[in-house]
């Protein structure tokens, strides 16, 4: 290969990144669409990165082919421009500022620190909103406002699911103020009759759930990949994990008798793939992780939640 | 300074009786012997990491088909590999690759090798101490092979060996095995004994380069004329120095969990199938934090010799002066600094305190800074110079290139609310394969390439090392390109069957494409090694400076300089860049007066 053929295969190469990168949202190679209220803000900070790091990365290997083109040794062994050669036409209005090795690296310190600030403090507002306490405080005295809670209970290999039975949960439904204690003492207190399944996870569109997430064996990862939340299971602690879904994917099947997730309401599509949105453990767990997955049934609205509450607890009950 | 030279000198100059073949080869106190015997080690487990590493791609393309060659071991499994199998391959190929290879090719081989020649010192400020630094390697590299044949396998409970999974054991007088996975019995022991081998020889290591370059530069090498070899390899010693005894304690930790009992890592209330431990109140958090508190500077370990190397390689091949030498200096200390304090970003999901990870964010995005002041300045050494495309200029390039790109991808990573999405994807097993293969093993290559006449007195092919880096360059990016868009896509990394999710199945064709990559990659390495072995015995034979460079150990007197390495005490008059300018000549050994101003 001659000199300046190695230009060109480093800038094919790039070029072949590049491309292969910019056609993946097409191809299905890209994040799915982000059914939670906080994943279009993930999503932004995600493209302003994106575009950053493009024109960091445009920048750099461009020139970096260039130069490799430009200053390959001749094939007879001859430097490829006179060492005393002067800058090219279009550069020379920087000639003094190029020639002081000082000013250019302040430059090339300054600019990129300004844009990496700018980096910083965009995300620090969404990781407090989605991840901070504070900012996820639960309104447990009116019943319009206070979060659905689940508890979740990982080991290996399945995600054992406690919700409140439907007395208990009637009840800090009619009167709030009473109830607060029962309410929030939800997570680490279970009563005889809450309602366990497995491996599903329900809630209603638009209404903000708390998940109080445990493990009882090793470490775990609650993944929901659709909604942008991701949290580790950790033995021995009680995390809280708040989020807000903002799309409906279930639908109550009469021949079946149940509730079935992967339902697109728009199209009245079943078994869509985009409307089957996993709980995918993220954290190796040992022989089985990969196949430790459930299942997000987000309900249309209280009423159809309530209903397989109900439902649910009567199929227990019978069993029983 | 100059008397510790002259000093140094005079100990290991020129009074040694012949040796016989075991003290001159074997238990050797020569620093270029012990570097070389690093550099072969380091090759033969790049060889074991290697097939770990296919065996994974195989089973990620073809989840259910018959595994080739090794079917008849999982008989019972019709012939598949099984889960736990799969758990062991990419934990073994983590841990082979990070600690017998790319720490041992880096601070092992090139450490030892490059620093009393270009410091122009006769030897390490102490041979014994760096001869047993190798030697204490052997109980590692016995405990970590002979952990593939104990029961239950060798470690599979990631690099990481996060407890509960990697450390929860059986109640008294039931053996090592362990209720959570098979390989984290008998074979997490001798996972974690190994490590602590390996650990005491980096410490060992790095104790003596930190005394040798701070006591033993020959008479006018000051600091600020040192090679950037040499300042990387003492940064990343003092880096070694200070992050290794934290690993040390929670391998120790680790190790008496596993064995007698106590319970550092394992909180009370565990329960395994019908068996719950009856003690706890420890902390798995805890291990992550002090695991990660050496890992994360044990990334920039990985990293910052390899960057020093490119920069010299970069200059010599460009006949030009480094761009700012200075500036070079101070962000590879930057990144040292900052790798202290950024470990939190591993942990972003952990269940750490969410306002911690703030505070680990920035930090972590800084650290994007000193990068892109490295990068800049590489840019800016082969502005206006007369590239030459040699084997190991070619590698230099292909690590500023692929660089880029692994550091680009970092800062994804370590913005908090974008790292809630990717952490766990194949969006970081493609950075880290961007940093560690693309970058640090590229100037590996580089460095061999580069030096391998100064340590076998031959030169390596360099049309066939041409022929080894084109494949090599194309096919990493085939094998690491597409796992940024399968991560974003959702596949979670640590996962044997990718069509268990409902985001990842579809992924197939894309994962078939790059395992082929990864294989073609993997059989393009054989090329290399046909080339190393081929010319130590029947290469060309090499002059004194072969590239015309200008740091001191290519100054000596016979290619292969013996026990000693200089003749006389080599007396430095200029900095080690200066190249391009000095009329007919176009280099100026550190050795000789420059006839230019200086420049620092």
């Amino acid at each position: 290969m001659g000199n300046k053929g190695w230009s060109v295969l480093f800038g094919v190469t790039m070029l072949a990144c590049a491309i292969g990168f910019g056609i993946s949202p097409l191809m299905g190679w890209w994040m799915p669409e982000g059914v939670s209220t906080h994943a279009g803000a993930v999503d932004g900070l995600f493209y302003l990165i994106l575009v950053v790091t493009t024109i960091a990365f445009v920048i750099t290997e461009v020139i970096l082919v260039v130069f490799m083109w430009r200053y390959a040794e001749t094939p007879d062994g001859k430097p490829p421009i006179a060492a005393n050669a002067g800058f090219p036409s279009f550069l020379k209005p920087f000639e003094r500022f190029l020639n002081d090795q000082h000013k250019v690296e302040l430059a090339w310190t300054i600019v990129p620190s300004i844009v990496l600030v700018v980096i910083v403090f965009a995300q620090v507002n969404t990781w407090a909103d989605i991840k901070y306490a504070t900012r996820n405080r639960n309104d447990a005295t009116a019943a319009n406002k206070a979060r659905s809670q689940v508890a979740v209970s990982a080991r290996q290999f399945e995600w054992r699911m406690r919700y409140p039975s439907v007395s208990r949960f009637k009840g800090w439904m009619a009167n709030p103020a009473a109830t607060r204690k029962d309410f929030e003492s939800f997570g680490k207190i279970p009563h005889f009759n809450d309602v366990h399944v497995v491996n599903e996870l329900h809630i209603w569109k638009d209404h903000p759930v708390v998940v109080h997430l445990t493990t009882r064996d090793v470490i775990h990862s609650f993944n929901l990949p659709n909604f942008r939340v991701k949290q580790d299971a950790l033995p021995g602690k009680m995390i809280p994990v708040w989020f807000t879904p903002t799309k409906v994917n279930c639908k109550w099947d009469e021949s079946r008798q149940r509730y079935i997730d992967g339902y697109d309401p728009a199209g009245k599509k079943e078994k869509d793939k985009e409307y089957t949105w996993d709980i995918a453990c993220a954290e190796l767990c040992g022989w089985g992780h990969y196949r430790m997955i459930g299942r997000v049934f987000v309900h249309k609205d209280q009423a159809e939640f309530l209903d397989w509450l109900q439902k649910t607890e009567a199929e227990g009950t019978r069993r029983n | 300074m100059d008397s510790h030279a002259e000093h140094a000198t005079d100990t290991h100059g020129h009074a040694h009786p012949e040796l016989g073949f075991i003290r001159k080869y074997v238990f050797s106190e020569d620093h270029k012997i012990i570097g070389v015997q690093f550099l072969f080690t380091s090759i033969i487990f790049l060889g074991l990491g290697g097939i770990l590493a296919l065996l994974v791609r195989i089973q990620l393309a073809w989840p259910h088909a018959e595994i080739p060659l090794i079917h008849n071991y999982f008989a019972d499994n019709g012939g598949r590999m099984s889960e736990s199998f799969y758990n062991m391959c990419f934990t073994m190929h983590a841990s082979v690759m990070i600690f017998f290879v790319i720490i041992p090719f880096l601070t092992g081989a090139f450490g030892n090798f490059t620093i009393p020649l270009m410091i122009g010192a006769g030897d390490m400020a102490f041979p014994k101490l760096n001869m047993m630094s190798y030697w204490i390697l052997w109980p590692a590299f016995v405990l970590i092979s002979f952990s593939f044949f104990v029961d239950g396998g060798a470690a599979a409970s990631g690099w990481t060996a996060y407890p509960t999974i990697s450390s929860v054991a059986m109640p008294a007088g039931q053996g090592l095995a362990s209720p959570a996975a098979p390989g984290s019995g008998p074979g997490q022991v001798l996972w974690l004994l190994s490590l602590l081998c390996v650990g005491v020889s980096s410490m060992m290591g790095s104790v003596n380069y930190i005394t040798t370059i701070i006591n033993m530069r020959a008479p006018g090498m000051t600091l600020y004329r040192m090679p950037m070899t040499i300042w990387a390899m003492f940064i990343t010693a003092i880096l070694q120095a200070f992050a290794l005894p934290v690993l040390t304690v929670a391998l120790i930790l680790q190790t008496l969990d596993k064995t007698i009992g106590t319970t550092f890592f394992l909180p009370d209330g565990l329960s395994f199938g019908n068996w719950s431990p009856e003690v706890g109140g420890g902390q798995p958090l805890l291990w992550q934090h002090l695991f990660w508190f050496y890992s994360h500077p044990a990334v920039y370990i990985m990293i910052l010799p390899s960057m020093g190397m490119v920069s010299d390689i970069l200059a010599t091949f460009a006949r030009r002066p480094l761009f700012g030498y200075r500036a070079m200096i101070y962000s590879i200390a930057g990144i040292a600094g900052l790798g202290f304090i950024v470990w939190g970003h591993h942990m972003f999901q952990s269940g750490m305190d969410p306002r911690l990870g703030t505070g680990f964010m920035v930090a972590t995005i800084m650290i994007a800074l000193p990068s892109a002041i490295k990068t800049f300045n590489w840019l800016g050494t082969i502005y206006r110079g007369n590239l030459q495309f040699t084997t190991p200029m070619l590698f230099a390039l292909g690590f500023v290139s692929l660089f880029i790109i692994g550091g680009l991808s970092g800062i994804f990573m370590a913005a908090t609310p974008v790292d809630i999405y990717i952490h766990d994807t194949y969006f970081i097993v493609a950075h880290i394969h961007y940093v560690l293969f693309a970058s640090s093993l590229l100037g590996i290559f580089g460095g061999i390439y580069y030096w391998f006449p100064k340590m076998f007195g031959k030169m390596m092919n360099d049309n066939v090392g041409k022929a080894h880096f084109f494949l090599t360059f194309v096919l990493c990016n085939c094998t690491f390109f597409p796992m940024h868009m399968v991560g974003l896509a959702g596949l979670r990394r640590r996962i044997p069957d990718i069509t268990a999710g409902a985001l990842e199945a579809k992924l197939l064709p894309l994962n078939e494409f790059m395992s082929i990559s990864a294989l073609l990659l993997g059989l393009a390495q054989l090329i290399f090694v046909a080339n190393f072995l081929w010319s130590i015995f029947f290469g060309a034979k090499a002059s004194q400076n072969p590239w015309k460079s200008n740091t001191l150990e290519w100054t000596t007197g016979d290619p292969v300089p013996g026990h000693g390495n200089f003749d006389t005490v080599p007396i430095v008059h200029c900095g080690p860049y200066e190249y391009g300018e000095h009329g007919d000549k176009d280099n100026c050994p550190q050795t000789e007066k420059s006839t230019t101003p200086a420049t620092h």
